[in-house]
């Protein structure tokens, strides 16, 4: 029986009917990493055969972890070679509740260390290709997961975004990426970046796949008080009452993008226009300025969370720390500390009320904005080192909305010249993912992503 | 706003601050590398933010607590404790002599 | 010594006494407990791990800010303070910076010693998490995060203490009040309070604030508070006078030899880079909640003071029983069984009978005493003879007065008379 490509409602059917038997249906997985996974270095670890899965709906379905997600005595590296043994006591209350509700943890994918980038380069245990072109970065720091879910070695993948971290290495890799409101889904076991910013996500194949294990990993978590008590909405029930919306495109998004990937994004503009939907021009605060304010917040941020790793009760001392983050955190003391305050940490989030209050105002006129998710297709390895601030840079696109905290998606809308993936993100209102999940659920239910998914499976067959 | 500037002991303070220990070469590179950054981030004062409150926390809720003695779900059993542990003694963490 | 004042603010840091630490459900007590046995991921400071407020911490500490006459503050927040230490699992500590949960108060101490009253001004009353504990070997330190994360209330005056004396006493009654609210032990050689002061001296002449202050730390009980600080204090004279200026540092306090010494560890000023706790919503207040919270204070010791005084207690004895919550617990059952004032007296004599003890000695003295009528009507003459003050106080409707007078008698008596026989007979005699 055919598995290739299927997706997660496919093998649950699959799996409901009898057709497959978890054990099955979990090696067949392990064999394609075993098969693929050298040449990808899309998992750091890979778990042979699967925990007792308990009884849910997700039937023992394998899922893939970002390794910033603990995993009790699974080990967690988050990608650095401080944590390169350790394993934590304990779960993230994410893999707990797919746990619970029946899915097996399949291994831990790649990232960039500490979640310190934008193509998985940075991260102590080598980068991850990207499947459409092994010379090619798969975008990051949720690379690992986005790349692993690309090539099918795994049927879904969970990432976590703090500025762009599953929404561009999903576009670069040709798959579906979520990161929900802030505050949607529990911090808690995912080690920490950007506290204010930290948001964990599902990374897919289909929309639908994100919509069920959004309504899975969201809501009220007791263990982490930035967790909003507002209610899960059925996200897969809704996405079946297909809607009519107001989209804004905002101009200045569309500044310092390269001209193909614009045309893709205008073309996946008229698909929705004929399915439709009213388009509207809109004018948000200039991502360059996003940019500052994020590099400023989440480096703060950083060079505190960061300070717990001094060797004492567990990892390695603190020369193990790569460049990237020594970087992020010498910045981060400076913009925190005493005299430059003022003039950093506070201005950044006094700018950041304005970004606020910016996509508040312009909610109320739209329903979605769209834009391209990234501003280039994947780049070439090692084009990174070029920047000292690489990662903001290339992520200027995603920055407005995730300082703001608003959900956003990233979705494949077509292949520019070099057969690499284009995505297009919608950026929704606070707590509407179910906005964003039914417009983009209406666009694959169009196009079916142009097939890109099973294009570049034939490059990665059983 | 001017142009930062980050001399070698800016670099130095700075790292003792962050509790890390940097080449020389590490010392150099950091100069620049940071000023690049620090002067870019400089757009910010192009912004009005006079009587703007600073955004702590873009979720809206106040009072989050948990209730005094209800059950502790998460103690940690001793093996769990020290299973990541380098350094220890008995029941206790050991670290160098700290003043 | 002449030329100069001390110029003394405290800080004073009181371990709460709840059930859970501040952050997470770990046991807060911690005494005794076998090394590490209780953490978890959140105190151990692990990767990933979230603090999330303990809410009776927050209301104790509030309750020791109202017993302070401090101003409770509507709106509040947590923030990060951040230095490397073994004993501080996340490399910060979680504390408050510019919103803390009170503000400015005040308190009036009795000195019994001086016999004087002072009044001090408490700056501010805020909530944070305390450390591990250090023990240090020779060539190691050991770590125990048993304690890391237990809640920590830090209470901090203005620099308006000039003397030693007035410290203790202040600390004394602070302690009192503590226990008084049930939020603490608030034991020194337990480490549940622990005082901080610091200290510096200035001209008599001048006015201003001196320019250095040097802080003092483990000063593990209270005899050691007055050692430790006068020690201080002689210290900074000798330099002054000899044309220097102390140094701004951080000194500890070695009990077995009474003296500060230089902590040359900590010789560059910190700079916590203070922001505040993403991980932690603010915190917001209502009258209301305010209302419950003074409602549910104990009646705290001076206003107990003040009632026991009007009760007809001699000032010593309603002093004592108003600062001894054994004392008041046992007055305050026993009072109705006969009068107040003798009452008192016999709690304080007793003090080590337990309560059952006390109510039999009461009703046994209860029994009517034989008076011998002759006698104690020369000992009313002589007293009222004696007492022009008392007995114009008393027309003039002072009814201590007469309080007093029957108590004059009753020492004339040397004891052996019914109280409310001298009360009546003084009373047709005053008519």
């Amino acid at each position: 029986m055919k598995l290739l490509g299927k997706s997660i409602t496919e093998l649950l059917e699959l799996l409901k009917n009898k057709e497959i038997s978890e054990q099955d249906l979990f090696n067949y997985f392990v064999k394609r990493e075993k098969k693929y996974n050298s040449s990808l270095n899309a998992f750091l670890s890979l778990e042979e055969r699967p925990k007792q899965a308990k009884k849910g709906v997700l039937s023992g379905l394998p899922i893939a972890f970002k390794d910033n997600f603990c995993t009790k005595d699974i080990k967690t590296t988050a990608g650095s070679k401080i944590l390169e043994n350790f394993n934590p006591p304990y779960s993230a209350t994410v893999v707990e509740r797919l746990e619970n509700a029946g899915a097996a943890v399949l291994g831990k994918t790649n990232m960039d260390a500490w979640a310190h980038g934008s193509s998985t380069e940075t991260s102590d245990f080598g980068p991850t290709k990207n499947p459409w072109d092994l010379k090619r970065a798969p975008g990051g720091s949720s690379g690992g997961s986005a790349a692993a879910m690309a090539a099918y070695l795994t049927p879904a993948a969970i990432g976590s975004e703090t500025a762009g971290s599953i929404r561009q290495p999903a576009a670069w890799c040709g798959v579906v990426g979520l990161k929900p409101t802030y505050g949607r889904v529990s911090r808690y076991g995912v080690i920490a970046m950007g506290s204010s910013l930290d948001c964990p996500g599902p990374i897919t194949s289909t929309v639908e796949d994100a919509a069920l294990l959004l309504k899975l990993i969201a809501g009220k978590d007791q263990f982490d008080a930035t967790t909003t008590p507002n209610e899960v909405p059925d996200y897969t029930k809704l996405l079946k009452k297909p809607r009519k919306m107001t989209i804004g495109i905002p101009e200045d998004y569309f500044e310092g993008v390269d001209e193909e990937v614009k045309r893709k994004i205008f073309e996946a503009i008229e698909v929705l226009k004929k399915l439709g939907h009213g388009i509207k021009k809109v004018k948000l605060i200039s991502p360059k300025y996003a940019i500052s304010v994020y590099t400023i917040i989440q480096r703060s941020e950083v060079s505190s969370n960061l300070a717990r790793y001094d060797s004492i009760r567990f990892g390695n001392d603190r020369t193990h720390f790569g460049q990237e983050a020594k970087r992020r955190m010498m910045l981060g003391t400076y913009t925190l500390s005493h005299g430059y305050y003022d003039a950093f940490y506070k201005k950044a989030q006094q700018v950041r009320t304005l970004i606020v209050e910016d996509y508040k105002k312009t909610f109320k006129e739209v329903d979605v904005i769209i834009s391209s998710t990234t501003p280039t297709t994947a780049l070439k390895l090692g084009e990174f080192e070029k920047y000292p601030f690489f990662g903001e840079v290339m992520d200027m696109l995603n920055e407005p909305a995730a300082i703001a905290g608003v959900p956003a998606i990233s979705i494949p809308v077509g292949l520019d010249k070099n057969t690499l993936p284009v995505g297009l993100q919608i950026i929704g209102n606070y707590f509407k993912e179910e906005d964003i999940l039914n417009l983009a659920g209406q666009f694959e239910k169009e196009t079916g992503f142009f097939g890109i998914h099973s294009q570049l499976l034939k490059k990665y067959p059983d | 706003m001017k142009k930062a500037k980050l001399s070698t002991k800016d670099i130095l303070h700075l790292a003792k601050l962050s509790n890390l220990k940097l080449t020389s070469q590490e010392i150099k590179k950091m100069e620049s590398q940071l000023v690049e950054t620090l002067d870019y981030v400089q757009n910010l004062s192009e912004i009005n933010t006079t009587k703007v409150s600073p955004t702590n926390h873009t979720v809206n809720l106040t009072n989050e607590y948990f209730e005094d003695g209800i059950k502790n779900i998460r103690g940690l059993s001793e093996q769990q404790v020290f299973q990541n542990t380098k350094v220890k003694k008995g029941k206790y963490f050991s670290v160098k002599k700290v003043l | 010594m002449s030329d100069y004042i001390p110029v003394i603010g405290l800080e004073i840091h009181v371990e709460l006494q709840t059930k859970s630490k501040m952050f997470c459900q770990c046991s807060a007590d911690y005494f005794g407990k076998e090394p590490n046995s209780q953490v978890c991921p959140v105190c151990l400071g692990l990767p990933g791990a979230l603090p999330v407020p303990n809410r009776k911490a927050i209301e104790y500490c509030q309750l020791i800010g109202l017993a302070l006459d401090c101003k409770l503050n509507k709106t509040s927040k947590f923030d990060r303070k951040h230095y490397f230490y073994p004993d501080l699992p996340k490399g910060y500590q979680i504390s408050q910076y510019d919103e803390p949960l009170c503000s400015k108060g005040q308190i009036t101490i009795y000195n019994p010693v001086s016999k004087e009253e002072t009044k001090h001004e408490i700056t501010r009353v805020h909530m944070e998490e305390d450390t591990g504990k250090l023990i240090h070997k020779d060539e190691e330190s050991l770590v125990d995060f048993n304690r890391s994360g237990v809640p920590l209330v830090e209470i901090v005056t203005e620099p308006d203490f000039d003397n030693a004396e007035d410290v203790k006493a202040f600390l004394k009654e602070l302690q009192i009040i503590i226990r008084d609210l049930r939020v603490s032990n608030a034991d020194m050689e337990k480490g549940s309070m622990r005082l901080e002061p610091n200290i510096s001296l200035r001209l008599k002449t001048e006015k201003k604030l001196p320019a250095y202050k040097v802080e003092v730390k483990n000063i593990n009980s209270f005899n050691f508070v007055k050692k430790a600080i006068e020690y201080e204090i002689k210290r900074q004279v000798e330099i002054l006078e000899s044309g220097g200026v102390p140094e701004q540092e951080t000194r500890g306090f070695n009990e077995n030899k009474g003296i500060t010494f230089s902590q040359r560890s900590k010789e560059y000023a910190h700079d916590y880079r203070y922001f505040p706790e993403p991980d932690i919503p603010p915190m917001e207040f209502n009258q209301d909640y305010f209302k419950r919270l003074e409602q549910s204070l104990p009646e705290l010791p001076r206003r107990k003071w003040q009632r026991l005084l009007k009760l007809g207690l001699q000032p010593a004895d309603a002093f004592l029983i108003a600062y001894d919550s054994a004392l008041s617990e046992k007055f305050e059952k026993l009072k109705e069984l006969s009068d107040s004032t003798k009452i008192a007296k016999i709690i304080i004599n007793k003090k080590h009978f337990n309560l059952e003890q006390t109510k039999s000695f009461i009703k046994e003295s209860g029994k009517p005493i034989e008076t011998d009528n002759k006698k104690l009507d020369e000992a009313i003459d002589l007293v009222v003879n004696n007492n022009d003050k008392a007995l114009s106080d008393y027309k003039n409707g002072k009814e201590n007065a007469l309080m007093f007078l029957v108590g004059q008698v009753m020492k004339e008596m040397k004891g052996q008379a019914d109280a409310n026989i001298i009360k009546k007979k003084l009373l047709e005699r005053l008519k």
